[in-house]
C-alpha cells in the first residue's frame, strides 16, 4: 500500500478478458470454428507445441529425477503374512515415569469399551472395531522392558511430559526400536498445561516436534494432550487419538514375518501342590496363554521367554478366542455386548476356557465391592489373594450354607460331607487317571462340546488331577450374562446362590486329591500298566505304518493301482483302530453311530489316506493309552487279558518287522535301474501314456487341434462374417456347450467331422464364439495394461504369494490346520512348560511383560557370532574387549564377552570394520552416571563353530654380527628350539631389508644366522612378523530379569568389567614406565670426519682427491684486493693505451652509425623506384584495358546493326 | 523305525536311510545317534561306503563330532556348521557318486562358502542315480528354488564304471540365504526327448547299437529323439569296460524325466548284457518315468521336498507322481527333524484326461523359513 501511494503512477491496471458483450462473443465463435472439437480439451491438447520440452538436456534431467524420486519410495515387496483374523494389535505405552502413561491407558479403555479400568496390570486386551482388537500393555521404566517390548510391539505410544522435554528414556527406547525393528512410533506430548505462555507452548511444541521428526521420520504422528480435566484428559482428544489407532495400517517387519511370538496374558501354576508343599523351590510346570503373532507358531519349536531362557513346549493346543470379534456384522459400530475386554492380570475378562476346565471371571474387586458384606463374594476374594496357600484359605474361609446357619470352615465341611460324595470321588479318581499330555484334540472336541452346551446349562463337574485346585463350575448361559448387567440384582442373588453350591463342591474336591495322594501307590501301579500301554500303542501304530508302506514298496503294480488298493487292504484295519480310538474320545458323547459315519467318511477322503500312509496315524492322538485302558477296564477280565496277549504277540511281530527293515540299502531310486518294467510298446500301455506326449491330446484350453479350427474359423468368418456377426448372440450359448459335449465324447474322431450341413453351423459359431473370448482376453491382457515394470512384478507375485497363504488352508479343520501349518497367528493358544524355576512363579510381576518367542532353526545352536558393531556416540564409556557387555540379540537378552577385531587385508588398513548388536548396560548404579545406557548397535554378519582373529605379533632381534649379505641376530629368541620352529619365515630390517632365519647358533643362546637381500647394518632392528590365535571367551549369561524379586527386578547383576573389579578391589594397575611422560632431551650428534685411506686417495682422480688446500673461490675471497701502484713510464703507456682505446672505439661506433643511415636511405631510393615502376605499368594497362574495351563495344554495335 | 527324540538328540536303530538322517541332521542342528548298525549282518557295523559319506560330511562342514564306536554298530553324530569350500573326495566304488552328489545337492545351497566339489568314483551304477542325471533332472529340480542359478553346474570330466570306478566329476554350487516358494502345477508334456550313450573301453559300436534300440522305442511315441554317443577317450573312460546309456525326455513346461541302464559287470560274474537290451531297458524305463510324471521325476522327489520344507514360510505346492519309498521316508524325517507335515493329496486334475499317465500327488507345505545362517553377509 505505501509503495502505491508513493508512485501511484507506477501501478497499472491489469488487462481483463472481456466475459460478455460483443467482443466476447465475437471471440468466442472464432475460438470454435478454429477448433470445434476440442472446445473443451484441456491446453495442453490445444497448443502441444508450447508444451513440448525445449532442452532434450533438461528433459532427460526431469525424467530422470521423477524416476529417481519413484524409485526412492519403492520398498521391496514383502509376503503379507497376516492371516484373515489377525491376533490384537499390540500397542505399547513407552515413556519416562510420570508422564501420564496409565492415565492414557485408561482413558483409551474407558474410550473403548465404556467400562473403566481403574487397576491395570499387564496387557489388556479390547475389542475396538468390527474387524480390531487392540492390546494395550504399559511398559515401566526398565530398560529391559523396553527392549522386549520393542520387538513385540505393533505400535509404540510414546509419552513426553512437555514441559519438561524429551528424556534419555524416549531416546533409548527409540534406539532400541531403530536396532529391533521399527514399530510404527507414535509421540504424545502430555503436561501441556503446564506451560502457561502460549508464546512458550507454541516454540515448545515446535521445537519437540523436529527433535521427533528426526529420530523417527520427518512427519511422524505427533499428539497432543493438552491438559488433564478431573483426573482424565480431554475427551475429545482421547476420542482423536483412538480414531488413529483404530484405523493406523502397519507395515510387517522383517522379523516379525520370520518369526512367530506371543505376548503372555495370563499364566497358570500346574504344578503338583503336594510337590510345592514338600519343596517349595521345585521346579515348577507351567501353563501361559496368549495370542500367536507373527507367523505360525509349529509345535516342536523351542521358544525363548524374555527375561527367563530357553524352553522346550511341552505341550500346545489352541483355545476359544477369549476376546473375539464380532461375529456377525450388521450395524456400522459395535454393540456395547461385543465390546469385550480381556485382562485376566488385572482380573477382567469373560469365560475362560482352560484345557480342562472352564473359569468364569467373577468381576475385579472394584466392580464387585458394591456389596462386600455378601458372603460370596467375601469367600470369593478370600480366595484371591494368593499370598497365602489355597489350602490353608480354603480351610480358613468361611461358608454358610443355609442363610441363618452356621458358618462352616472347610474342614468342618468335609467331614459332614464326606460320606454323601462317594460318587464323586470315583469320578475323581478315574479323571485322575487322565494322564497330563492327553490328546489335544479331545480337548478341542470337549471344548466344542462346551460351546454347545453353553446355550443350555453345563454341569460338568471339573476336578483337577495333579493336585491342582480348581473350581468346578455349574452356570447357565443365562448367568454369564447377568455378569454384564450390573443392575440385575436378583440375577445377583441366583449366581451367588450357585456360587454357594460351587463352594461346596469346591472343598469336597480339594479334599479328595488329598486323599487321592495318599493312595500314592495306586497311582503308580496305574502309572505302570499305563507305560506298557503306551509302548504298545506306539508299535501298534508303527505296525501299522509299516503295513501301509510294504503295500506301497511293493510291486510297481501296486504303486500304479495307487492309493485304491492300499485304500482297501488297509481300510480294516484302519477302520478297526479308528473305532476304537473314537469309541475312546466319545465315551461321553450319546451319537456314537453318527460319529461312525461322519469318522468313515472322513476316511473316504482321500487326502487323509495319502497322509496317513506317510505320516501313519495322523488323524489320531498321539497317545490313546487311557482311552484303550479305560476301555480295556470296562471289558471284562478275561478279554482284558486276551488283549493283553495279543497286543505281546504283536508287539513281537512288529519287531520282527522292523529288523527286517532297519538296514535296507538306501537309494532314492524307485526301482534299481536294471530292473524291467511293464512293456510300453503294448497297446494296452501305450494309452497309457500316450497323452503325456506333445504328440498326444492337449487339454482343452491348448489343444492344438482347437486352435488349428479356431484359425479356420477364422478365415471362414472373414469371408462371411456379416452373416455370422448377426446373430451371434441368439444362439451362441446352447451351440458352444453342444460341441463341448461332443468333443468330450469323441476326442480321436474330432478332425473328422461330419459334414452335416447343420453341425457345421454349429461349429462354425461356436469357434466364432470362443474366438471372440479369446480376443477379448488377448485385449484385457496386452491393450489396457501400462507397461509393467519389474518392480509391480515383484509386487503382484509378493501378493499372489499372499493371497495362496490365506486361501490354501482354508477350508481344512482347524486340528488338522495345525498339524500342518502351526498354529497360525491370531490363534489363543496355551503352552505348557515344564521346569520352570520356581522364582518365576513367586517374584511373577504381570507390569513386566511376557514375551514368548519362537526359535527358528539354527538359532538354538549358538556359536561364535560375528557382528559389526558401533559405538553409540552418546555413550561416554570406551568398549574394551574382555568387558563384559549384555547384548540384546533376536530374542534373546544375554550378557557376554566380546572381543574386538578389525579385518585386515594383505596390503592395508580397510576403515575399521565395526561389530553389530544391541548392547546395553543395565546396572542401575551406572545408568544415572553412564546418562545413555545403549553402549553400541550393530548386525550379525556370520556364525561359525569356530573363530580365525588373529593378534599379530613382531620378534624383535638385533644384529649381533654381520657379514656380507649373513648377519647373526640376537634377542629374538630364547633357545635354539624356538629357531628350529621358525627356520625359513621371513624377516626384514626396519629399513625394508628382507630376510631369511636360517640356523639357529649354539652360542648365545637363541642366536641365528639369517640371510638378507642385502648387507644389514649394526643399528639396524630385525623383526619377524607372526601371527598369534587369540582365543574367545565362551561366555553367555541369559540376563534372567522375571527371575528376580520385585524389587530388585531392575538390577540384575552380571559379572562385573574388568574396571569395576580393580575398583571394588582396590587393585591399581603396575606403572610401565615406558608409558610415563618425560620431556624429552635430544643431543645434538657429533659426526665423526670421514677418513680416506692414503692408498685409495693416490688411486683417485685428482678430482675426487680430498683438496686439504683451500679452494679457490674460498682463497679468492678470503684475499682483500691490494692497491697497485705503476711506475710513472707504466702510467704513460697505459693512459696511452687507454685513449687510444676509447679513440678506436669512438670511430668504431661513428662507423656503425653512418653505414646504418646509408643503409637506410637506399631503401628508400629502391622503394621509390618500384612505386614509380608500378605507377606506369598500372597506367599502361589502364591505356590497354580501356582500348580494348572501347573494341568490343564497337564490335558488339557493328553486330547489333 | 521312527526316532526316540530326547530333547535334541534323536536315536534311530538300523542303518536304513543313514544318509537322509544324516543329511537332515547337518541342516538341522540336531545330533543323531544312530543303534544297531548291521548287528545281525555278517558284515557288522558301518560299510565302507557310509563311512565315506561321514567323511565327505565332516569335509563339507565345520565343527562336526562323529563318535563311532569299535564294533561300528553305533554312531553318534553332532553336526557342525556347513562350511563348503573346495572338497576333493575320493568316494567309496561300493556306492556311485550319485550317492555322495545328491547329498551335496542337498545341503550346497547353505553353505558359508560357494561349494565347488571334486568326487571321484563310480558316475553310473545300477542302484544309484548317475551323474548325467544328477546334471539333467536333479539340477533341473534344484534351480527351480534358487532365483538365481549363476555358478550352479555339473562338470563330468571322466567316467567310470564298476568294478573299478574312476569317474571324476565337480560339483559347483553357490550359496543362496534361503530358497523360494514354489507353485509347480503343471508338468507340461513331453516335447523332446534327448539322451547320452557311452562306451567306455568297449567298441564304440556298442554305443551306436544302443541308441538304435533306444530310437526304436522311442520314435513310436515321439518324433523329436537324439542321442549322442559320448566317445570317452584314454582317462576319460575310467578304469574298467562298461557301456550305459542316459536318456532324458523334456516337457514343454522345463520338467526333465530321466532314465539310464548300464551294462552287466562282468567281471563279478553276471551275464554280459547286450547293448540292444541296455538301450530298450532305458528308453523302456523313460516311458515309466513319464508315465509316473510330475513335475519332478521320480529320484529327485525328495531334492524338491527339502527345498519346499526349508523354504521361506509361505505355502509351497507341488504336484509329483507317485511317491517313492524314498521320499515317503524323507516326509517322515522331515518330520521328526523339523517338525514339518505336509498335506498330501491325490490330485484330481480340472479337466479329466485319459493317458496322461499314473495318478498324481500333490504336496502343499509351509516352509519352515530356514534361512541360510552360515552365510556371510556384508
Amino acid at each position: 500500500m505505501e509503495q502505491s501511494e508513493d508512485s501511484p503512477l507506477d501501478k497499472k491496471k491489469s488487462h481483463r478478458d472481456r466475459h460478455s458483450g460483443r467482443k466476447a462473443e465475437k471471440k468466442k465463435k472464432k475460438k470454435d470454428a478454429q477448433n470445434p472439437v476440442l472446445g473443451e480439451s484441456s491446453d495442453k491438447q490445444r497448443n502441444p507445441k508450447a508444451f513440448a520440452f525445449n532442452s532434450a538436456i533438461r528433459a532427460e534431467r526431469r525424467f530422470r529425477r521423477k524416476q529417481d524420486i519413484e524409485t526412492k519410495k519403492q520398498h521391496i515387496p514383502v509376503v503379507d503374512r497376516t492371516p484373515i483374523e489377525p491376533p490384537p494389535i499390540l500397542i505399547a505405552v513407552v515413556g519416562p515415569p510420570k508422564v501420564g502413561k496409565s492415565t492414557l491407558i485408561k482413558n483409551l479403555i474407558k474410550n473403548f469399551t465404556r467400562t473403566p479400568l481403574t487397576d491395570i496390570k499387564g496387557p489388556v486386551t479390547v475389542v475396538t472395531g468390527k474387524k480390531r482388537r487392540v492390546t494395550f500393555i504399559e511398559c515401566n521404566n526398565d530398560i529391559n522392558s523396553m527392549i522386549d517390548l520393542a520387538k513385540v510391539a505393533d505400535l509404540v505410544l510414546l509419552l513426553c511430559d512437555a514441559s519438561f522435554g524429551f528424556e534419555m528414556e524416549v531416546f533409548e527406547f527409540l534406539n532400541i526400536c531403530q536396532v529391533h525393528g521399527m514399530p510404527k512410533i507414535m509421540g504424545v506430548l502430555t503436561h501441556l498445561d503446564m506451560i502457561k505462555n502460549s508464546k512458550t507452548l507454541k516454540t515448545t511444541k515446535k521445537t519437540l516436534k523436529h527433535r521427533f521428526w528426526t529420530e523417527v521420520y520427518p512427519g511422524a504422528k505427533l499428539f497432543y494432550l493438552s491438559g488433564i480435566l478431573h483426573g482424565e484428559y480431554l475427551r475429545n482428544e482421547i476420542k482423536n487419538l483412538c480414531r488413529f489407532i483404530s484405523v493406523m495400517k502397519f507395515r510387517p517387519l522383517q522379523w516379525r514375518t520370520t518369526h512367530s511370538y506371543l505376548l503372555g496374558d495370563r499364566y497358570e501354576d500346574l504344578t503338583n501342590q503336594e510337590l510345592i508343599r514338600q519343596n517349595p523351590k521345585c521346579d515348577r510346570h507351567l501353563s501361559l496363554y496368549g495370542y500367536i503373532r507373527g507367523v505360525p507358531l509349529k509345535k516342536e519349536t523351542s521358544v525363548h521367554i524374555a527375561g527367563l531362557g530357553d524352553l522346550k513346549i511341552h505341550n500346545i493346543s489352541y483355545l476359544p478366542d477369549p476376546c473375539p470379534l464380532p461375529e456377525q456384522i450388521k450395524k456400522r459400530a459395535l454393540i456395547e455386548k461385543e465390546k469385550m475386554i480381556y485382562a485376566p492380570f488385572s482380573g477382567v475378562g469373560g469365560i475362560v476356557y482352560d484345557k480342562d476346565a472352564v473359569y468364569i471371571e467373577v468381576g475385579n474387586l472394584q466392580s464387585r465391592s458394591k456389596n462386600p458384606n455378601d458372603e460370596n463374594t467375601a469367600f470369593i476374594n478370600s480366595l484371591k489373594e494368593t499370598k497365602i496357600p489355597l489350602d490353608v484359605k480354603i480351610a480358613e474361609a468361611k461358608i454358610q450354607l443355609f442363610t441363618g446357619g452356621q458358618q462352616l470352615t472347610a474342614e468342618e465341611l468335609e467331614e459332614n460331607q464326606l460320606p454323601s460324595t462317594e460318587n464323586v470321588l470315583l469320578y475323581a479318581k478315574e479323571k485322575d487317571t487322565k494322564d497330563e499330555d492327553d490328546l489335544t484334540a479331545s480337548l478341542e472336541n470337549e471344548l466344542n462340546e462346551l460351546r454347545k452346551q453353553n446355550s443350555s446349562s453345563f454341569h460338568e463337574e471339573k476336578v483337577e488331577d495333579s493336585g491342582r485346585i480348581r473350581r468346578k463350575v455349574v452356570f447357565d448361559t443365562a448367568e454369564d450374562l447377568s455378569y454384564n448387567s450390573s443392575d440385575a440384582s436378583e440375577d445377583d442373588e441366583q449366581s451367588g446362590s450357585e456360587n454357594e453350591d460351587d463352594q461346596v463342591e469346591e472343598v469336597v474336591s480339594t479334599s479328595f486329591e488329598y486323599t487321592d495322594l495318599r493312595r500314592n501307590k495306586d497311582n503308580e501301579i496305574h502309572l505302570k500298566i499305563k507305560n506298557i500301554l503306551k509302548e504298545f500303542e506306539s508299535t501298534e501304530a508303527e505296525s501299522f505304518e509299516n503295513n501301509e508302506e510294504t503295500v506301497t514298496g511293493n510291486e510297481e503294480d501296486a504303486m500304479e493301482a495307487s492309493s485304491d488298493e492300499a485304500e482297501d487292504s488297509n481300510d480294516d484295519e484302519i477302520s478297526d483302530n479308528k473305532e476304537k480310538i473314537y469309541d475312546s474320545n466319545i465315551k461321553w458323547k450319546e451319537n456314537l453311530s453318527q460319529k461312525a459315519k461322519e469318522s468313515f467318511l472322513d476316511r473316504q477322503k482321500s487326502k487323509r489316506n495319502m497322509m496317513k500312509l506317510v505320516y501313519g496315524i495322523f488323524d489320531s492322538k498321539p497317545s490313546t493309552i487311557e482311552e484303550n485302558r479305560e476301555e480295556d477296564s470296562n471289558k471284562d477280565e478275561d478279554d482284558k487279558i486276551g488283549g493283553l496277549f495279543k497286543k505281546v504277540s504283536r508287539d513281537q511281530e512288529k519287531v520282527k518287522l522292523n529288523k527286517d527293515s532297519m538296514n535296507v540299502t538306501e537309494t532314492s531310486l524307485m526301482l534299481p535301474w536294471g530292473t524291467t518294467t511293464r512293456d510300453w510298446l503294448d497297446p494296452q500301455n501305450k494309452v497309457l501314456v500316450a497323452n503325456c506326449f506333445v504328440t498326444g491330446k492337449w487339454k482343452e484350453s491348448e489343444d492344438a487341434a482347437e486352435l488349428l479350427k479356431l484359425d479356420d474359423a477364422n478365415d471362414l468368418s472373414d469371408v462371411d462374417s456379416e452373416i455370422f456377426g448377426d446373430f451371434e448372440d441368439l444362439e451362441t450359448g446352447q451351440k458352444f456347450n453342444s460341441t463341448k459335449s461332443n468333443s468330450s465324447k469323441d476326442q480321436t474322431a474330432k478332425r473328422k467331422r461330419s459334414h452335416d450341413e447343420k453341425d457345421e453351423e454349429a461349429d462354425r459359431q461356436a469357434l466364432a464364439e470362443k474366438k471372440r473370448k479369446l480376443k477379448e482376453k488377448f485385449d484385457a491382457e496386452y491393450d489396457d495394461t501400462e507397461k509393467t515394470s519389474y518392480y509391480d512384478d515383484l509386487k503382484i507375485s509378493a501378493e499372489k504369494q499372499a493371497q495362496l497363504n490365506k486361501s490354501v488352508f482354508e477350508n481344512m479343520p482347524d486340528e488338522v490346520r495345525v498339524q500342518i501349518e502351526g498354529f497360525r497367528a491370531g490363534m489363543y493358544v496355551r503352552m505348557e512348560f515344564e521346569n520352570v524355576p520356581a522364582e518365576f512363579v513367586t517374584n511373577f510381576d504381570p507390569t513386566y511383560p511376557l514375551v514368548i518367542g519362537a526359535l527358528n532353526m539354527g538359532e538354538e545352536n549358538v556359536g561364535f557370532v560375528n557382528v559389526r558393531i558401533k559405538k553409540h556416540r552418546w555413550y561416554s564409556k570406551i568398549l574394551k574387549t574382555s568387558d563384559p557387555l549384555i547384548i540384546s540379540l533376536g530374542w534373546r537378552r544375554f550378557q557376554t564377552i566380546p572381543l574386538y577385531s578389525k579385518l585386515e587385508d594383505d596390503l592395508k588398513y580397510r576403515e575399521q570394520d565395526f561389530l553389530a548388536l544391541q548392547v546395553v548396560d543395565s546396572s542401575q548404579d551406572v545408568v544415572k552416571k553412564l546418562g545413555f545406557r545403549i553402549a553400541a548397535t550393530g548386525t550379525v554378519q556370520e556364525l561359525d563353530k569356530s573363530t580365525q582373529i588373529m593378534k599379530k605379533l613382531k620378534l624383535i632381534g638385533y644384529p649381533l654380527k654381520i657379514y656380507k649379505k649373513t648377519a647373526f641376530i640376537k634377542g629374538m629368541f630364547n633357545s635354539a628350539l624356538e629357531v628350529a620352529r621358525f627356520e625359513g619365515a621371513r624377516i626384514k630390517t626396519v629399513s625394508g631389508i628382507r630376510g631369511q632365519i636360517k640356523k639357529a647358533v649354539s652360542k648365545p643362546e637363541g642366536c641365528f644366522r639369517a640371510t638378507f637381500e642385502d648387507k644389514i647394518q649394526l643399528s639396524d632392528i630385525v623383526f619377524c612378523r607372526t601371527w598369534y590365535k587369540v582365543d574367545v571367551p565362551e561366555f553367555y549369561a541369559p540376563v534372567n530379569t522375571l527371575l528376580l524379586p520385585l524389587d530388585k527386578k531392575n538390577a540384575w547383576r552380571g559379572i562385573r568389567t574388568k574396571g569395576e573389579i580393580k575398583r571394588d578391589e582396590g587393585i591399581k594397575n603396575p606403572i610401565n614406565k615406558d608409558s610415563l611422560y618425560t620431556p624429552i632431551e635430544r643431543k645434538p650428534k657429533p659426526f665423526k670426519p670421514l677418513v680416506i685411506p692414503q692408498k685409495l686417495q693416490k688411486a683417485l682422480p685428482y678430482r675426487d682427491k680430498p683438496k686439504h688446500g683451500v679452494k679457490s673461490s674460498e682463497r679468492k675471497r678470503g684475499i682483500d684486493r691490494v692497491a697497485v701502484i705503476h711506475e710513472p713510464h707504466e702510467q704513460k703507456v697505459s693512459t696511452m693505451m687507454k685513449m687510444i682505446k676509447t679513440a678506436y672505439e669512438h670511430k668504431q661506433e661513428k662507423l656503425k652509425k653512418e653505414t646504418k643511415e646509408r643503409l637506410e636511405k637506399h631503401r628508400q631510393e629502391v622503394a621509390a623506384q618500384e612505386a614509380s615502376k608500378g605507377r606506369k605499368l598500372k597506367q599502361k594497362k589502364k591505356e590497354v584495358f580501356r582500348n580494348r574495351s572501347k573494341a568490343q563495344i564497337r564490335e558488339q554495335k557493328k553486330g547489333n546493326k | 523305525m521312527t526316532a526316540v527324540i530326547n530333547k535334541n538328540l534323536l536315536t534311530y536303530k538300523g542303518s536304513s536311510f543313514l544318509r537322509q538322517r544324516l543329511i537332515l541332521s547337518v541342516l538341522s542342528g540336531k545330533p543323531v545317534r544312530i543303534l544297531e548298525i548291521r548287528t545281525a549282518d555278517d558284515n557288522p557295523g558301518v560299510s565302507e561306503f557310509e563311512v565315506s559319506l561321514i567323511r565327505l560330511l565332516d569335509k563339507l562342514t565345520n565343527g562336526t563330532i562323529i563318535e563311532l564306536d569299535e564294533t561300528g554298530t553305533s554312531l553318534y553324530f553332532q553336526p557342525g556348521l556347513l562350511y563348503g569350500g573346495a572338497i576333493d573326495h575320493d568316494c567309496s566304488l561300493q556306492r556311485g557318486i550319485g550317492y555322495y552328489l545328491e547329498a551335496l545337492y542337498m545341503l550346497g545351497l547353505f553353505c558359508k562358502q560357494p561349494l565347488v566339489a571334486t568326487l571321484r568314483g563310480v558316475t553310473s551304477n545300477p542302484i544309484d542315480p548317475s551323474v548325467d542325471l544328477m546334471k539333467t533332472s536333479m539340477l533341473q529340480t534344484l534351480k527351480k528354488f534358487i532365483l538365481d542359478d549363476e555358478g550352479l553346474e555339473l562338470k563330468i570330466l571322466k567316467r567310470g564304471v564298476l568294478p573299478l570306478g574312476g569317474g571324476e566329476v565337480v560339483f559347483k554350487c553357490p550359496i543362496r540365504k534361503q530358497t523360494r516358494p514354489v507353485q509347480l502345477l503343471d508338468a507340461g508334456m513331453v516335447k523332446r526327448i534327448r539322451g547320452t550313450a557311452y562306451a567306455l573301453r568297449v567298441s564304440p559300436a556298442l554305443a551306436n547299437r544302443m541308441v538304435d534300440s533306444a530310437k526304436g522305442i522311442l520314435l513310436k511315441f515321439i518324433p523329436d529323439v537324439y542321442i549322442n554317443t559320448d566317445q570317452c577317450k584314454g582317462k576319460q573312460s575310467g578304469k574298467s569296460p562298461g557301456f550305459g546309456i542316459h536318456l532324458m525326455a523334456e516337457t514343454t513346461n522345463g520338467v526333465i524325466y530321466s532314465a539310464e541302464q548300464v551294462s552287466n559287470v562282468v567281471s563279478s560274474g553276471e551275464e554280459p548284457s547286450l547293448p540292444e537290451d541296455v538301450g530298450a531297458g532305458a528308453a523302456q524305463r523313460l516311458l515309466y518315468e513319464i508315465y509316473l510324471g510330475g513335475v519332478t521325476d521320480s529320484t529327485s522327489q525328495s531334492l524338491a521336498i527339502l527345498c519346499m520344507a526349508l523354504g521361506q514360510k509361505d505355502v509351497s505346492k507341488m504336484i509329483t507322481g507317485p511317491l517313492t519309498e524314498y521320499s515317503i521316508w524323507f516326509l517322515r524325517h522331515l518330520k521328526e527333524f523339523f517338525g514339518v507335515t505336509f498335506k498330501l493329496e491325490n490330485h484330481l486334475s480340472d479337466e479329466e484326461c485319459e493317458g496322461t499317465g499314473s495318478d498324481k500327488v500333490s504336496l502343499t507345505c509351509v516352509g519352515i523359513g530356514c534361512s541360510n545362517i552360515s552365510k556371510r553377509t556384508i
